[in-house]
């Protein structure tokens, strides 16, 4: 880890607005996250959670607003374009969606690919690795996943879970310095919910920056160093977990978590 | 049986035609009707709009039809304008196939690009892989699995459209079993073409049982 990224925040995310058509999803949105740290967003559906992730992964352009990851900026601050934020050239921004991997409640395996080829498709095509290099990179990501004996299986044959373990190891395969959940547990069968919260929790604890959008409230607090309450559009409360699930007296937020305590 | 011994060679030889027909209609109208598909998928409603209209027109119109129109409509404008542009009769029944059936595969890659997940090109996002990279390595593999059953038909019914090309005195299989069974003043010769049809049809719908099968490796 170099100096620069332990001073200033690896992301950056600040008055970020979107609408689709007259309805504002994200209305001001500011956070940073830290290297080697864990944000955990939550929030009831609708909330804007999941169209935040995907502004900042890219796969949705914002309105108006800032993000920069790992000390690359996304948008050109200050510049407009017809009232809308002005995003930075296309390498820039190539560049800055290769540092950041995004994990989807779906999985969005490829299903004519073994599990091992979804895992070297990217680093060999997209980084030019050569195949052995790629192969034993997947393997070795495929054992930390505990699925080694499956490289040669196809995503048809695996359980939702070890289908989104797999998915988890195609994001780390191009090393991004985030990593991004879209509520990875949400199409799961609740049996198989833990063993990718396990995954995700050996990850923390391998200092992997990680934003975490989820509707599992134990897991938030537990895992996370932050934690981010959204509704309808804006942050509500941010701050430490203890703070947020045992402190704030924010009226929203606490009718939000008594729904799941209940 | 010396009927059948003298009748085969014979009927082989419009056979052969029919199989040129079949062939290079296949060889132009499968990348013709991928492109088409992917223009008739257009941001651009000046790019859709006439590819919708071809489409509507190859469709709504007989075969039949349409080679008369291209190789007699060829041959008028040449006429007209003084410029080289008439069809011979082989090539303009290979142009009008080619057209018509591009038009009939459009829709079916169509269908079969859009029934892919737009979760499957945001992974491919994602992950840095370039827009032909995208195209070619993880959308169009699972387009094939999906077109494979209904492409399966068109060329099954290709083979027999074949026999369309004797209206501009093109002799195929099916012209020349009509000379034959006017020759022997027997239907017997037309028995036998529909067998050759028979036999063809059977051997490409083994095929393509073969290809899905092979293609069930995944879901």
């Amino acid at each position: 880890m170099d100096m620069q990224s332990e001073k200033q925040p690896i992301l950056k995310v600040a008055h970020v607005k979107k609408s689709f058509g007259r309805n504002q999803v994200l209305k001001d949105i500011s956070f940073d996250l830290n290297a080697g740290e864990v944000l955990s967003i939550i929030g009831p559906s609708g909330s804007g959670k999941s169209t935040l992730l995907r502004c900042i992964t890219q796969l949705e352009t914002l309105d108006s607003g800032f993000v920069s990851v790992n000390g690359k900026d996304m948008i050109l601050a200050g510049q407009t374009k017809n009232g809308m934020a002005k995003y930075a050239q296309a390498s820039v921004l190539r560049e800055i969606r290769l540092s950041t991997g995004l994990v989807f409640q779906n999985f969005n395996l490829f299903p004519h690919l073994t599990v091992l080829q979804n895992i070297t498709i990217a680093p060999i095509r997209v980084l030019g690795m050569d195949r052995p290099a790629a192969r034993s990179l997947g393997l070795e990501l495929l054992s930390q996943m505990g699925l080694e004996n499956k490289a040669k299986a196809y995503p048809c044959e695996l359980s939702g879970g070890q289908q989104q373990r797999v998915s988890i190891a195609r994001a780390l395969a191009l090393q991004p310095k985030v990593l991004f959940f879209d509520e990875p547990t949400s199409a799961l069968d609740p049996e198989l919910t833990g063993e990718i919260l396990k995954v995700i929790k050996s990850l923390a604890e391998k200092k992997m920056t990680m934003v975490i959008v989820t509707h599992e409230m134990a897991f938030a607090r537990d895992v996370a160093d932050k934690v981010l309450f959204m509704d309808q559009g804006v942050v509500v409360e941010q701050g430490t977990p203890e703070f947020v699930f045992g402190q704030s007296e924010n009226e929203r937020l606490q009718t939000f978590l008594a729904r799941f305590s209940g | 049986m010396s009927d059948l011994a003298s009748l085969v060679p014979i009927l082989l030889g419009g056979f052969k035609t029919t199989l040129a027909i079949f062939g290079l209609t296949l060889l132009f109208s499968i990348p013709l009707g991928l492109l088409v598909a992917v223009l008739k998928m257009s941001r651009f409603r000046i790019v859709r709009y006439p590819v919708s209209f071809y489409i509507s027109v190859m469709r709504g119109t007989p075969l039949l039809l349409q080679i008369v129109a291209i190789y007699f409509g060829s041959y008028y404008l040449g006429e007209y304008s003084g410029l080289d542009i008439s069809f011979d009769r082989f090539p303009a029944v290979i142009a009008a196939f080619s057209v018509n059936y591009a038009a009939y595969f459009a829709e079916i890659f169509r269908g079969g690009i859009q029934s892919i997940s737009k979760g499957q090109y945001e992974a491919a996002y994602m992950l840095g892989l370039t827009k032909p990279q995208t195209f070619f390595r993880i959308i169009l593999p699972q387009v094939v699995k999906r077109v494979l059953p209904a492409s399966a038909n068109e060329v099954i019914t290709l083979v027999k459209d074949t026999s369309l090309a004797q209206v501009i005195a093109v002799t195929e299989l099916f012209a020349l079993a009509k000379k034959q069974q006017a020759a022997y003043a027997s239907i017997y010769p037309l028995f036998v073409a529909g067998v050759f049809y028979y036999v063809a049809n059977l051997l490409l719908s083994l095929l393509f049982a073969y290809a899905e099968r092979k293609l069930n490796y995944y879901k």
